[in-house]
């Protein structure tokens, strides 16, 4: 029998309060494409870095043509032959394109720890030749165009078969993400070139181009392999029944305690905002009470609209009307000192500053209601943090703890005190509020929303999932490209399905 | 442009003894701004510069013929003050690698013991160098200029090949670009780290046994304001203080520009306690210019 | 990972080790020479190291939001020189010149630092040049004394509390006051949270450039003291008079356990740790050492303190 040229037995991996892999298995056999799909936080990204040598399971081996093997670093994996394009690219800008593709696998066209040019150039040149790339291997890297940096990196990839015993497996890891048109196309032709020579594993959320490029897949969810399906097989929207589906939704985002907003006093307005290279013609309102939406693949101008609402970016043209006040923030300061709160993605290094306590923490964003002008009262001090560790129910040890001790949950829970513990929040941003957390910790989040709506807080959220967003949100729009592709009224029994919303996303 | 400027500013300044003289002066600063390079090409830095130039430049003139004891090693003397400079530099990136030490802070500390160990030496008197040949290296000229411009060539192809040629060389771009990247190719970094600083120390110490040539005696302070100037010419060279991008040629460039401007400042008549003020301008000038377009709203720099 | 205890142990350690040293510096000292715990050489021993204390004061607001500030020293000499030139006519009027002027070249650090985006050390190595050529020029390279008008700040000599000069007293003063208003304003922790966590303290919408401006001028104020003292003492402004000083200072901060990555220190540390380099400094004295290795010793002491101190968790790729 023809063993595959890898296999995965029952994986698993294991963070401190998530369970990222739970015995997951699959093979892949000799110039096979194979797709994995899932959505963020499915255990994607943790089972690509086993597979690079980054992560090490817990449990469960790799095997080679049947012979399990261990990949504990970079070096290990390129010698089993896999070969990882990133989805962040990871080229060196300044080195050139022999250079890169080569890269700490010179062998000897480097003697004596002397480059010989000529030597690196032409084996350069013979990986560029079988992906048939029009660029010169003495091509600085800071002179390519995106997408033929993405072709170097293939390249690079492909490089493993000089130092690997086993046929080259390739992993793509969302390359299409920020690829168009005929880019896109080039890099089709690519996989299929690819096919000849290797084994891929290719990697994406578009279930359209998993659709069109690969000879089986393999569908994460929760950490788990749910679902393996050949091309004969493969239908797009039971793929996505079988990404996203879950029965419990409605209790779960606590829909029962969404409130109408419909006659609340306008908080936001955004007319006509646009950034040079990020978004334009953004304009939408948000009312008190409300939770907006905002939905987008990597790219569409949701992350740099957030930031602007947030000072950490400027708009170049419309206006921002903050409580029927025209505003421009200078910086975050501003925006906070007008009202707006912003719960990061990073919590770890923008949320929760580690090394303080929690009671620092808490008073971070505004210490008005533990001081009397610039003299802190240590008694009103402990006062107000004793309160709100009691009421977002924060489990830690003292008031004094290091934050950094906490778990992630009780961690996001102290950056929501923050900002709620501030009398002059009118608008907080959410931007990716349950990355991370287990599934008790989501719900209190969910459960804090629901309250700082039923408090009058206009909420801006970019959320981990279509699912969580369109469960969350009042209403929802969806950026593309930097515009403003769809609105939907998200009102609990007239929600969007996570379909119609994707297919303005993509 | 400077050299229209001062050119209409001063007669003197287009002068070909002028010019040779800038060249000469240049030669110093150059070779160990050449060293510098390769450090800051990884993103570090080398403050320890005029340390290790004011204990090499002792330890060459108390083993060449000197009026302080009866040595007489001739250019082995001058081997003895490149290899107390590869020793810091050693010294240098083992502290920076294995301790994990910001390499500012290591060279300030390094530095400070090179100022001490050659007040130590010092013993409150110069020693004064009498070895001739060495002497020769800076008063005798070839083709009309120091022998000291032809070191500071021989330094620059030697620092060119590195650069374009060695492992050491093009790792620093790596590093200096990208050290993750660097490191998920699997590039024992340390080792290469090392290397820059053994480097950058070796031409500081050839720098004080040649400034030692020049002044005639070992000095304490014989490499004062040497890490300013070097780390000046560097960077006016375009090379970033960020790492991974310049090299040594933009430093002929950085060097032979702060020459022709002190240079140029004296010949007009400014003070020259100023220049110190100038250079300090210029770093900073420098150095915010090249990182403008790196600014962002929410960057952190320490 | 480590366990939370081990790592609380490993602080605790950490935190109680300058007083440690201190004490068995203190110990080692005073048996090679019983009179050192006398009042006269305690005497000497605070005044001599006033300046450097003042100097590690304003060093350590600079260190806490993760800086360093290298122009110092240099700063405190153009301090005295500026007395040199101020004080015959200006007399008192002359010493709030001299500390309003060197303030306003921290702030310059700072502001070119926060808003041009510069690593702190550079902004400082240029500064350390830009204004030991003012110095130099303004002084015309030489020392100049202070004699007219020296009495607006010879009482720092002269004037005793207890035996103890009022210039000890003046640096003691200002680190303990510096403390207490560390303690009790509510902004008080926001240098400590800037170096811990810039980023942070930014999204919580702090306003990290002013408070890198403020570290920056405290510390410029201080070099501005420094030079007070250094001036009365000296009776003299020279362009050079401090410049030897930045070493101890910035030995003093990192001995005293305030960590070179930012966020963790405090005015008491950095007391101890000013103690503990002026107790080394009379200790290598009684000890016969040559003078010539002090410079070695506090190279020495500085990466021996910060490799100690580092928080290396706190940093993903060393520069």
């Amino acid at each position: 029998m023809n063993e595959s040229v890898l296999q995965l037995r029952g994986i698993s991996k294991r963070f401190p309060a998530v369970v990222a892999l739970d015995h997951v298995s699959m093979r892949i056999d000799e110039h096979e494409v194979v797709g994995l799909v899932g959505e963020n936080g499915a255990g994607k990204s943790t089972l690509l870095k086993i597979l690079a040598g980054v992560y090490q399971p817990d449990s469960g081996e790799i095997a080679l043509r049947g012979r399990p093997r261990r990949i504990r670093s970079p070096r290990d994996a390129a010698r089993a032959g896999i070969g990882t394009v990133h989805q962040e690219q990871s080229l060196v800008a300044s080195a050139t394109v022999a250079e890169n593709i080569l890269l700490g696998a010179e062998g000897d066209a480097v003697r004596l720890g002397l480059y010989r040019w000529k030597e690196l150039n032409r084996r350069a040149q013979v990986q560029l030749d079988k992906l048939g790339l029009a660029v010169r291997p003495t091509d600085k890297v800071l002179k390519l165009s995106y997408a033929q940096r993405q072709m170097v990196e293939i390249a690079k990839a492909l490089h493993v078969e000089q130092r690997s015993d086993n046929a080259p497996v390739i992993v793509l890891d969302e390359p299409t993400s920020v690829l168009e048109g005929h880019d896109l196309e080039t890099l089709f032709q690519q996989i299929e070139r690819l096919r000849q020579i290797a084994s891929v594993i290719f990697v994406s959320h578009r279930l359209n181009e998993i659709l069109r490029v690969s000879d089986r897949v393999y569908v994460l969810k929760d950490g788990a392999c749910v679902a393996e399906r050949t091309r004969a097989d493969m239908r797009i929207d039971e793929l996505y029944q079988l990404m996203v589906g879950r029965e419990t939704s409605g209790e779960y985002y606590r829909e029962n305690e969404q409130r109408t907003v419909a006659d609340a006093r306008e908080l936001l307005v955004l007319r006509g905002l646009g950034k040079r290279g990020a978004y334009r013609d953004v304009s939408l309102t948000l009312r008190e009470g409300e939770v907006l939406g905002l939905a987008g693949v990597i790219g569409s101008g949701r992350e740099e609209l957030c930031r602007t609402l947030f000072g950490a970016e400027h708009h170049d043209r419309g206006e921002l009307i903050l409580d029927g006040r025209r505003r421009s923030f200078s910086s975050p300061a501003a925006a906070v000192r007008a009202g707006i709160g912003y719960v990061p993605a990073e919590r770890r290094l923008e949320g929760v500053a580690t090394g303080m306590s929690v009671a620092e923490n808490i008073l971070l964003a505004d210490r008005s209601s533990a001081s009397i002008g610039p003299i802190a009262v240590p008694s009103w001090r402990k006062r107000v943090v004793a309160d709100w560790i009691d009421r977002l129910h924060i489990r830690t040890p003292s008031p004094t703890t290091d934050v950094s001790k906490l778990s992630g949950g009780n961690q996001q829970k102290v950056v929501l005190a923050k900002w709620l513990s501030s009398a002059r929040l009118k608008l907080l941003v959410l931007d990716h509020p349950t990355r991370g957390l287990d599934v008790a910790a989501k719900e209190d989040v969910y459960r804090f929303i629901r309250q700082m709506c039923s408090r009058g807080l206009g909420i801006v959220l970019l959320a981990d999932t279509t699912e969580e967003t369109i469960a969350l949100s009042h209403s929802l729009v969806v950026m593309k490209d930097g515009a403003l592709t769809a609105r939907f009224d998200a009102t609990p029994g007239s929600k969007p399905t996570e379909v119609e919303l994707v297919e303005r996303m993509v | 442009m400077l050299v229209v400027v001062f050119s209409s500013l001063s007669d003197q300044f287009l002068s070909a003894g002028n010019f040779r003289s800038i060249a000469g002066q240049s030669a110093i600063l150059l070779v160990l701004a050449i060293g510098l390079t390769v450090v800051i090409l990884l993103g570090s830095i080398d403050l320890s510069v005029e340390g290790v130039m004011a204990t090499s430049s002792m330890v060459t003139v108390l083993l060449a013929a000197n009026d302080r004891n009866g040595m007489d090693l001739g250019y082995g003397a001058v081997l003895a003050g490149l290899a107390v400079g590869a020793l810091f530099g050693l010294v240098n990136g083992l502290l920076h690698t294995q301790l994990r030490i910001p390499s500012f802070m290591v060279t300030l500390g390094t530095g400070a013991v090179g100022i001490g160990i050659a007040t130590v030496l010092f013993a409150g008197q110069p020693p004064r160098l009498l070895d001739e040949g060495l002497r020769d290296w800076s008063a005798q000229r070839w083709l009309g200029v120091s022998r000291l411009v032809f070191v500071a060539a021989a330094v620059l192809i030697a620092g060119y090949v590195i650069q374009r040629y060695s492992r050491i060389g093009r790792y620093a771009y790596v590093i200096g670009d990208d050290e993750v990247i660097a490191r998920l190719s699997g590039l024992s970094i340390n080792r290469y780290k090392v290397w820059a600083f053994i480097l950058s120390g070796t031409t500081a110490g050839l720098a004080g046994a040649m400034a030692a040539s020049q002044v005639g005696v070992g000095d304490v302070q014989i490499g004062s304001g040497q890490v300013f100037a070097g780390i000046t010419a560097v960077v006016v060279g375009g090379t970033l203080l960020s790492g991974g991008r310049g090299g040594v040629l933009h430093t002929l460039v950085g060097a032979l520009i702060m020459t022709v401007l002190t240079n140029g400042l004296i010949l007009v008549g400014v003070n020259p306690y100023l220049q110190r003020s100038f250079q300090g301008v210029v770093i900073i000038i420098a150095i915010a210019a090249t990182a403008w377009n790196q600014r962002h709203r929410i960057r952190v720099i320490k | 990972m480590p366990s939370p205890s081990r790592e609380s142990v490993r602080e605790r350690l950490l935190a109680a080790m300058p007083l440690a040293v201190l004490v068995v510096l203190v110990l080692v000292v005073r048996s090679r020479q019983p009179s050192f715990l006398s009042v006269p050489s305690l005497r000497v021993l605070l005044e001599s190291a006033a300046p450097i204390m003042l100097l590690a004061l304003g060093q350590m607001f600079v260190i806490l939001i993760g800086g360093i500030d290298l122009s110092i020293a240099v700063l405190a000499s153009f301090g005295t020189v500026l007395l040199a030139k101020w004080l015959p006519g200006m007399g008192v009027l002359g010493v709030l010149a001299m500390l309003v002027t060197l303030s306003m070249a921290g702030a310059l650090n700072g502001f070119i630092s926060a808003y041009l985006q510069v690593p702190s050390f550079i902004v400082t190595l240029g500064a350390m040049g830009l204004w030991s050529g003012v110095a130099l020029t303004v002084s015309g390279a030489s020392t100049l004394p202070l004699r007219e008008g020296y009495d607006a700040i010879g009482w720092l000599k002269d004037l005793r509390f207890v035996e103890i000069p009022a210039s000890g007293v003046l640096a003691l003063v200002v680190v303990l006051v510096t403390a207490v208003l560390m303690r009790t304003l509510s902004a008080g922790r926001a240098l400590h949270a800037m170096g811990l966590a810039e980023r942070a303290v930014l999204m919580s919408g702090g306003r990290t450039l002013r408070l890198r401006v403020l570290a920056f001028t405290l510390s410029g104020l201080c070099a501005g003291l420094a030079a007070v003292v250094l001036g009365a003492t000296q009776f003299s402004g020279a362009p050079t008079l401090a410049n030897a000083l930045l070493l101890p200072a910035i030995a003093a901060v990192v001995v005293g356990g305030s960590a070179i990555t930012g966020g963790v220190g405090g005015p008491v540390r950095t007391l101890i740790g000013t103690l503990v380099i002026g107790v080394l400094r009379v200790g290598l004295n009684i000890s016969g050492v040559d003078p010539a290795y002090e410079q070695v010793v506090y190279g020495v002491v500085i990466i021996a303190a910060v490799a100690l101190t580092l928080d290396r968790s706190r940093m993903k790729v060393v520069k």
